[in-house]
């Protein structure tokens, strides 16, 4: 048996690694790869102007469109959805004690918080487990496997009968879906770490714990926040499935109460809301990035 | 904490400046009550891979190893991939210990990574996410003795590697040269009593290595600090070593342990001679020659 000291990444085997990594460079690999590609290292005026020039291009396809079908149930104008958008900013919906679109966004605001929140630490607790300890790896990846590819969307009936209509089968929903996602994004970077980097540290004279928080840890931080971005993007995408379930309130709520009523210009709203939501929260993280990250400021 | 001990005659900030005194620095015994010692012992190490399943046997790498450093010996160990020149000195690093046998530096056995012995790597192996200034400072952040004279002493090391303007650079903004001198000064402010490098410039191209190996001889030149320096080009070993073992593999075994006589203060300059061509072929043909003694 070998006696190494200090190589916390010996070389693994399984294929189950080989999967986990194969996700995560895809899930990374989309990460990076935005609208704008991959220079957004400085900010350039032509970039915005012909970031500005392709909304507003998809803008005059929607307003044409809309005035060919000419039926603001199939597809209200631009201008339609906009002052519906503005409206609803201060008026309630649904009119009786209903709330603005402002606090239906907090709302979901607030439960996408929750479920993601949660989910990072779980995923990025149990993923610093199964980097460290192979047994406990070779249990739970079978387990993470599974879930992963299962939509939020297919545990509703269940979570409906084992903790009801309330807030516990919504909080849930969000956390199985960001929890895999994180749990894959903590093994592949905590594996990706240089070994020599955390032997560096050591003949520099860091104790094993202090190599552990300050190198390994800190140099898995920048992809674990990619992964939370991507998990992040999950929760926006099933929130509207998450709010199918008896709610009376949130974005998801708004978008599948106006779709029943043929509130189309609502729909839209709803749908505008979510989108400049996600941007917001992705802005953010991103920000966390290039503070974690020196080689992308 | 006694490898500072060292340079504490002198100003406390006065690391690597050239010594006041002409000619080689006394060197006062490394540890209390251990005079005279060899920097590196290695007596007799054993060391095995493990085997790719439970059943199959592991390859040994290294068995029945010796070796003697001297203090103040700039040794090179010269060999083919895979003879245990790496183990050999991931051992010394206390990255792994041996299966048998001893390793010892400064008369005292290794039993884990310490800063009194400095280790290069391959790669500068920088932390991206520190400047330079907080690289050098990592190790004696780690170990709780950052203060003042320390700072004070990095600055002064980022001054002789020539890397004061880059201080609040980051490791990407460095050239390949620049990183590898940041990497000298992170390990040369603990004081090491002994520096293990492992093929450290041979991802560099060749003016750069070059402009390095200068560097490492006058670093060298001045500190008269232990060197193990691992390497697979022969030009490399003859020129820096004062002396050459030559290892085979596998498992690994000295071929030749080959003294350099050439004088010192060397340059790349002194390639040219014909006493250096003439060593390079004994180097060479060392380590091509049959082994006699194996099988």
């Amino acid at each position: 048996m070998s006696t190494d000291v200090s190589s916390p990444s010996a070389p693994r085997d399984t294929v189950a690694v080989v999967v986990v990594k194969d996700e995560a460079s895809r899930l990374a690999a989309a990460a990076t790869t935005t609208l704008a590609g991959r220079g957004g290292r400085t900010f350039s005026w032509s970039r915005l102007l012909f970031g500005l020039l392709g909304l507003v291009l998809a803008a005059a396809v929607w307003e044409l469109i809309s005035h060919l079908k000419d039926d603001p149930v199939i597809l209200p104008t631009v201008q339609k959805t906009v002052s519906t958008f503005v409206d609803y900013l201060s008026r309630r919906y649904p009119a009786a004690q209903g709330k603005t679109l402002w606090q239906h966004a907090l709302v979901s605001g607030a439960r996408i918080l929750a479920g993601w929140g949660a989910g990072v630490v779980i995923g990025v607790a149990v993923g610093g487990i199964m980097a460290s300890a192979r047994p406990i790896r070779h249990i739970l990846d079978p387990l993470i496997e599974i879930t992963r590819p299962l939509p939020p969307l297919a545990f509703i009936p269940l979570f409906i009968v084992w903790f009801g209509i309330g807030e516990t089968s919504k909080f849930l929903l969000i956390l199985i879906g960001v929890t895999p996602i994180m749990t894959i994004a903590t093994v592949t970077a905590l594996d990706a770490v240089p070994p020599d980097l955390v032997r560096a540290s050591r003949a520099l004279g860091a104790s094993p714990l202090w190599s552990l928080l300050t190198v390994r840890l800190r140099a898995a931080l920048p992809p674990i926040i990619t992964g939370m971005r991507l998990a992040m993007g999950g929760a926006w995408t099933s929130i509207v499935a998450v709010e199918l379930i008896a709610a009376t309130s949130g974005l998801g709520y708004v978008i599948n109460n106006a779709g029943v009523n043929l509130q189309t210009p609502l729909v839209l709203s709803g749908i505008l809301a979510i989108s400049v939501l996600g941007i917001v929260f992705d802005g953010l993280l991103r920000l966390l990035h290039r503070f974690a990250d020196p080689s992308t400021r | 904490m006694s490898a500072i001990k060292r340079t504490d005659v002198t100003e406390p900030s006065d690391v690597i400046e050239p010594s006041t005194t002409d000619g080689p620095r006394p060197r006062p015994g490394p540890w209390p009550g251990s005079p005279g010692r060899p920097a590196v012992e290695i007596i007799g190490v054993r060391k095995q891979f493990a085997g790719r399943s439970r059943r199959s046997p592991g390859r040994p790498a290294l068995d029945g190893f010796d070796l003697t450093v001297a203090p103040g010996e700039f040794l090179c160990l010269l060999g083919p991939s895979g003879c245990g020149k790496s183990t050999l000195l991931n051992m010394l690093a206390g990255f792994s210990l041996p299966d048998g046998g001893q390793v010892l530096t400064d008369g005292r056995p290794v039993t884990g990574p310490g800063p009194d012995r400095g280790v290069l790597f391959q790669t500068p192996t920088l932390f991206p996410w520190l400047t330079t200034l907080g690289n050098v400072l990592y190790g004696p952040r780690a170990r709780h003795e950052l203060d003042a004279g320390v700072r004070e002493r990095a600055l002064a090391l980022l001054q002789t590697v020539g890397l004061a303007d880059s201080r609040d650079a980051y490791p990407h903004e460095l050239s390949g040269g620049m990183r590898h001198r940041a990497a000298f000064a992170r390990v040369l402010v603990n004081r090491p009593r002994l520096l293990l490098m492992d093929e450290p410039f041979g991802a560099l191209d060749a003016i750069t290595r070059v402009a390095m190996q200068r560097f490492l001889l006058d670093l060298w030149q001045r500190e008269k600090i232990t060197i193990v320096f691992v390497t697979h080009d022969v030009e490399e070993a003859a020129l820096l070593g004062d002396r050459v073992c030559v290892m085979s593999g596998s498992p690994g075994r000295t071929r030749a342990l080959i003294d350099v006589p050439l004088p010192r203060p060397r340059s790349v300059a002194d390639t040219e001679t014909l006493e250096f061509v003439q060593l390079k072929r004994q180097i060479r043909e060392a380590l091509e020659s049959e082994p006699a003694n194996e099988h």
